[in-house]
């Protein structure tokens, strides 16, 4: 039976993102999308790593999807007057295309099948190397923490960590530099529904307080800092939304200081021990689960800033046009 | 590995330009400058210290968060990455210099693009964090900070042809970036191990490795934009800001050749053949002569050095044929790998100074100009002595001519392969020398030649000129310590046992 599901899930997850792909409007290729992300995320679960099933939905799904939306709400008058006139009139034309395209497409097919068949074989060969599980968890008493992926993340590797969580950073700031294209660009009206407004604030506590215990939580199960960094996120994008622009209203420094703790304080705080003797992220074993808790936190509310800055840039871009050097 | 000396300079060497990255993103446009160059500054002068270290007590590593390898991550300066380092903080300084006073003379008219600087640092921490790293997937996490951070820069200046060119650079990159990954998976889950001296003792052949193999080089063949992949390269390089092609053609693509390089001679010995290695060595040479040609039939003067970065990026692949041997041959008796070695980082080192100090000089006749067209070039000389001789060296460098940087590089090459016996890769190197030729002294000659029509030169800053020129000269200096280099590099694990992993596994190969 779960063979079954496995390979229906497969299935699935391959023709969604095909038909994202080939979908001949855009709306369709974004809910496509959409439906392509959970049917990953389902995958994840399948496959036994709830985490990445949690952050795949949030991210995949949730945080893209809602910035497919806005940019589709951009594109949409254009595309439309395009294809409006373009339905008519380009009958032949498009039948000449499938004509001369179908050679290299068949050749490109045959390639990537080709391919594909390599890596089913590579990976049927594969010869079991075990992994580093057992290793993982028979040091978990050291790490501080009781949940063997988050002691990966944050103590083991907690470099590499450190590192995409600069990735992050630098994702925003490369975000606010290709931002000063002027096209597609249109003034936006914005929602002033009471009952949406009502709606958003009974949210935002709940909100706020589940994506705080799913970080606490990843202390013993899946959950962690990038899960409620999502949640906490979603909370800034819908406030946004409901007529309250929160990176507006606080000041340069503060905007700045939340986007930057993650990376600041996960940095400093192993400077610190390093100044004390330690390698760098080392943590002596009594504080470590304070200490990465602390980190998670601080790293969560920066991942969240950072994801809601984006969303809110992309407004906020549309209402003011010189607005990139207020907001790096 | 975990005997050897422990220190903390290789942990700094990422840190230190992160906090300066994230300190000058607190500050406004001339705040942000001076942060960002103090940092720059301080991350050179870091370098040079560990670079010092490193000859003193030999390779430092640094074991991070204390746990050792196989679950956690262990970073190793050993000579080579000692080399690559030093290369980029000496090249980097420079450019950062260049850098500040060249946002500085565009101030008035928008110019200043204070996002160079935290991403310039997050970008050089990068490229340090790769050359120390010894974990597959830190790596991997690496060459995506380069990788993000680079398009970002290439596309500062905001205009369309910039982005357009860097998108393309994007999608590029993220494809190299999931065939590298793809690949790291496929070794981890056969060996259990992401440890790249763990993993060349745990590695044995076999469908899965060999797959690994091809996919991870294909990968970072794309990013490091060898032919048949270089599409992505002419015009990203092209259309950025001046001292950001001077870094992208100078030290970015450098990255995934290190890589390229360690995983051939410690992870893949098993697995690989003598026609692989004439596979990437053809791939090497078709970049010399294709990107050489396209260089010389430009009419812009930046897209010529673009294009110039194709075919120099060519001969690093050709040092592969060199280093695998054919069935049969022990490394004792093959004495040209010490050729092939010096060949390959000197001409890292070569296109690292000749190819930045050409693109800031571009940089320099674009702001004196207004354009880059070839045929503005004429009366050059009379109006910017220091420039053209900037390119003169710069040109004379790429084409390898003695006593430059990439004579020794091309020479050393060609010792290599006629000590092999391999003898067809010598007509591409001579030809790829002529084509240079052509498009240097394309250049050159226009710029000497007599004004033919009115043009105005806007002024330009003494001291741009001067950076160009350092580093032109640089590429000439390089020759000097060389006896000195070679005998650095060959007291590194990947100079002596390295080379005898591939031996072992070039005789009999897989299947």
């Amino acid at each position: 039976m779960s063979v079954l599901i496995d390979i229906v899930l497969a299935i699935l997850a391959v023709y969604l993102a095909l038909q994202s792909l080939m979908a001949p409007r855009l709306s369709q290729s974004v809910f496509l999308f959409f439906a392509f992300g959970l049917a990953l995320a389902l995958t994840w679960i399948r496959l036994g790593a709830v985490d990445v099933g949690i952050a795949e939905a949030a991210i995949a799904a949730g945080f893209l999807g809602v910035l497919l939306i806005d940019a589709l709400r951009d594109f949409s008058p254009a595309v439309s007057e395009k294809q409006e006139g373009a339905d008519g009139t380009s009958a032949d034309r498009s039948t000449k295309d499938t004509k001369s395209r179908l050679l290299p497409s068949l050749a490109l097919g045959l390639g990537l099948g080709l391919f594909l068949l390599i890596a089913v074989e590579a990976i049927w060969h594969t010869p079991k190397g075990g992994g580093l599980t057992a290793l993982s968890e028979a040091m978990l008493a050291e790490s501080g923490v009781e949940h063997p992926v988050t002691a990966v993340l944050l103590n083991y590797r907690g470099y590499d960590t450190w590192l995409e969580i600069g990735v992050i950073l630098m994702g925003l700031l490369a975000i606010f530099v290709a931002g000063g294209v002027e096209v597609y660009r249109k003034p936006r009206v914005l929602v002033r529904d009471p009952l949406l407004r009502q709606v958003i604030l009974f949210f935002t506590p709940v909100l706020f307080l589940f994506g705080a215990f799913l970080l606490y939580y990843g202390k013993s199960g899946p959950g962690g800092a990038f899960q409620a960094a999502v949640l906490w996120g979603a909370t800034g994008i819908l406030l946004h939304l409901g007529g309250w622009p929160v990176f507006a209203v606080i000041p340069r420094w503060l905007r700045q200081l939340l986007l930057t703790l993650g990376l600041g304080f996960f940095l400093l705080l192993g400077f610190a021990f390093m100044a004390g003797g330690a390698a760098l992220f080392e943590y002596p074993p009594a504080q470590a689960g304070v200490l990465i808790l602390i980190v998670e936190a601080l790293a969560a509310l920066s991942i969240a800033t950072a994801l809601a800055a984006i969303f809110a840039y992309f407004n906020q871009m549309k209402d003011e046009p010189n607005e990139i050097e207020s907001t790096t | 590995m975990t005997d050897l000396p422990t220190s903390p300079l290789p942990a700094l060497l990422v840190g230190l330009p992160i906090l300066m990255a994230t300190l000058s993103l607190f500050f406004r446009t001339r705040g942000k400058a001076l942060v960002g160059l103090v940092g720059c500054l301080l991350t050179a002068g870091l370098s040079f210290i560990a670079f010092a270290e490193v000859t003193r007590r030999g390779t430092l590593i640094h074991i991070l968060g204390g746990w050792d390898p196989p679950l956690g991550i262990l970073l190793r300066m050993d000579p080579l990455a000692a080399v690559f380092i030093g290369m980029t903080a000496a090249v980097g300084a420079f450019i950062s210099l260049y850098a500040w006073w060249y946002f500085r003379a565009q101030e008035s008219t928008g110019g200043a693009f204070p996002l160079f600087w935290p991403l310039w640092l997050f970008l050089w921490a990068g490229l340090n964090g790769l050359f120390l790293s010894n974990d597959l997937f830190n790596l991997f996490v690496t060459i995506e900070v380069i990788g993000i951070s680079a398009v970002a820069l290439a596309v500062l200046s905001g205009k369309v042809a910039a982005l357009f060119a860097g998108l393309r650079y994007l999608l590029a990159a993220i494809a190299g970036s999931m065939a590298y990954l793809f690949g790291v998976a496929l070794l981890y889950g056969s060996t259990g191990t992401l440890d790249i001296g763990l993993l060349g003792q745990a590695l044995e052949p076999g469908p899965a490795t060999t797959f690994a193999l091809l996919v991870i080089t294909l990968g970072l063949m794309i990013k490091t934009a060898s032919f048949p992949f270089h599409f992505w390269l002419p015009p990203a390089h092209s259309s950025a800001l001046a001292p950001v092609s001077a870094l992208l053609s100078a030290l970015v693509v450098k990255g995934t050749f290190y890589i390229l390089l360690r995983l051939w001679t410690e992870v893949f010995g098993v697995s690989l053949t003598f026609a692989a290695g004439q596979l990437i060595g053809l791939a090497g040479a078709a970049a010399v002569i294709w990107g050489s040609w396209q260089a010389f039939m430009q009419t812009n003067l930046k897209l010529v050095v673009a294009h110039s970065s194709v075919a120099q990026l060519g001969y690093l692949l050709m040092i592969f044929p060199l280093l695998v041997l054919a069935p049969g041959v022990t490394a004792g008796s093959a004495d040209w790998l010490s050729s092939a070695w010096t060949a390959g980082v000197y001409q890292v080192m070569a296109h690292a100074f000749a190819k930045s100090s050409f693109f800031l000089s571009a940089g320099i006749i674009i702001m004196a100009l207004g354009h880059d067209r070839i045929e503005s070039l004429r009366d050059l000389a009379t109006r910017m002595p220091m420039t053209v001789m900037a390119m003169g060296l710069a040109g004379v460098s790429l084409i390898g001519l003695p006593p430059s940087g990439g004579f020794m590089a091309k020479w050393m090459l060609l010792k290599g392969i006629f000590l092999s016996g391999q003898w067809w890769w010598a007509p591409a190197v001579l030809a790829g020398s002529m084509l240079a030729a052509g498009y240097v002294f394309r250049i050159l000659r226009l710029a000497f030649a007599p004004a033919a029509e009115k043009q105005t030169w806007r002024p330009v800053p003494v001291a741009l000129q001067l950076v160009a020129l350092l580093l032109a000269l640089a590429s000439f200096l390089i020759v000097f310590p060389a006896d000195y280099l070679v005998q650095f590099l060959e007291s590194s694990k990947i100079f002596g046992s390295g080379v005898e992993t591939i031996v072992e596994g070039g005789g009999d190969g897989n299947y």
